[in-house]
């Protein structure tokens, strides 16, 4: 199986690992990345490696403990893809491991694009990003109580009075 | 070519009674028997399509199958129509929606559910953000199963519709099922209406404020004319002599 990490050009792949200290990924998924040189990453990214389109950002709560030393506990895992067309269709990818009550900082400063996306992973991951200019929920509505895509969300929530 | 007239698509007790009496002109009937008549003949309808139905919904509308030839017509305004039409999954967030427009239609009004979504939910029905069926906020009057309906089935909901119409109007006796525990939400309206006790007058001067504020509606000075008005009932009350 091809691993998303993969995607990565070795250009990117050298950048991560040799001065971002990025860890493998123990899931197989794209390489680890601190929290506090993400957004020098990605801000490297867009000026210098002209990865200038926002490609994704994809949240996911593992309530296990992960099974090395890449995280500790209950976690959320946030993978980030970058695009660029200059030169060719080529894609970056990344992850930030977070606690379940930690934040990130905000990549809308960098892409207007992020705006909606990290809004959608605030309303049903619950990820909290860190300088959003409008954190506010985007697909549910706004008295909702909880994040519906977290493992801990018991399929049987009462919303009143509709279901 | 002559048109042959023996062959109707459609056909209703009263068109047959007066094709088959010759020279017939003018006839009696009951006001009720009138109404209904009236009803039943131009249901208007309220389309809420929110999914694949709605595809289905178009096809009833248009020509092949065209609704329009027993007098049901698809309008934009809740405030013209007889029938809503839900056809698709509802969820949490669009269900207020299709509650309040189902408030802002005028009496007498049906529902009908098209599609397995509308009916149950089907097997979104367990997602955190699907209504498990629209019969849990509104009344429903026909279920028209499916995942979509043809619009042939939808056609014979109408149908059926027009004869629960027809069979109240006879006297007999055609009350919406509903679940119990879903009464006390279809019978609640989300804004009460003119007479209603539950109304403040704090309601009054809200609407009357988000109608002011489109504009011209300050000339007409309204929030002044609702003070005399009440003021007025006021006295009313005052001066009315006790028995």
């Amino acid at each position: 199986m091809k691993l998303l990490g993969a995607e990565n050009s070795e250009e990117v792949q050298k950048l991560l690992i040799e001065q971002f200290e990025a860890m493998e990924n123990s899931l197989g998924g794209p390489p680890v990345v601190a929290v506090v040189r993400h957004l020098e990453l990605a801000k490297k990214l867009r000026d210098e490696y002209q990865y200038r389109i926002f490609g994704f950002v994809v949240a996911a709560h593992y309530p296990a403990p992960a099974k090395d030393a890449n995280g500790v506990g209950e976690l959320i895992r946030v993978s980030y893809g970058l695009r660029s067309v200059g030169k060719g269709t080529k894609l970056a990818t990344w992850q930030v491991c977070i606690p379940v009550d930690g934040a990130i900082p905000t990549l809308v400063p960098l892409f207007a694009g992020a705006d909606w996306q990290e809004r959608e992973q605030f309303d049903l991951v619950g990820v909290r990003f860190d300088g959003h200019p409008d954190p506010r929920r985007l697909m549910l509505s706004e008295d909702w109580q909880g994040h519906p895509l977290r493992k801990d969300y018991a399929i049987d929530t009462k919303v009143h009075p509709w279901r | 070519m002559a048109v042959d007239e023996s062959y109707r698509t459609y056909s209703h007790p009263v068109y047959d009674f007066m094709m088959k009496v010759p020279g017939l002109d003018v006839m009696t009937t009951t006001v009720d028997k009138l109404l209904s008549f009236g009803s039943e003949a131009s249901l208007w309808i309220f389309p809420v399509a929110t999914s694949c139905c709605g595809i289905e919904f178009m096809a009833l509308a248009a020509s092949r199958v065209d609704a329009d030839r027993m007098g049901a017509i698809v309008r934009g305004s809740p405030r013209h129509s007889d029938v809503m039409i839900v056809a698709g999954t509802i969820t949490v967030k669009m269900a207020p929606r299709v509650k309040k427009l189902w408030d802002q239609m005028p009496e007498p009004k049906w529902a009908i559910a098209v599609g397995s979504c509308a009916i149950s939910g089907d097997f979104y029905r367990n997602i955190y953000s699907v209504v498990p069926g629209i019969d849990t906020f509104i009344p429903v009057d026909v279920y028209v199963p499916g995942c979509p309906p043809n619009p042939e089935a939808m056609m014979h909901g109408l149908i059926r519709l027009q004869e629960k119409i027809r069979a109240s109007a006879n006297g007999r006796d055609v009350n919406r099922e509903a679940r119990p525990e879903a009464v006390h939400h279809q019978r609640l309206p989300r804004l009460p209406i003119l007479g209603d006790p539950a109304r403040t007058s704090e309601l009054d001067r809200q609407q009357v404020a988000s109608a002011a504020s489109l504009g011209w509606w300050d000339e007409l000075n309204l929030e002044q004319a609702l003070d005399s008005v009440a003021k007025d009932l006021a006295d009313e009350s005052e001066s009315e002599p006790k028995v």
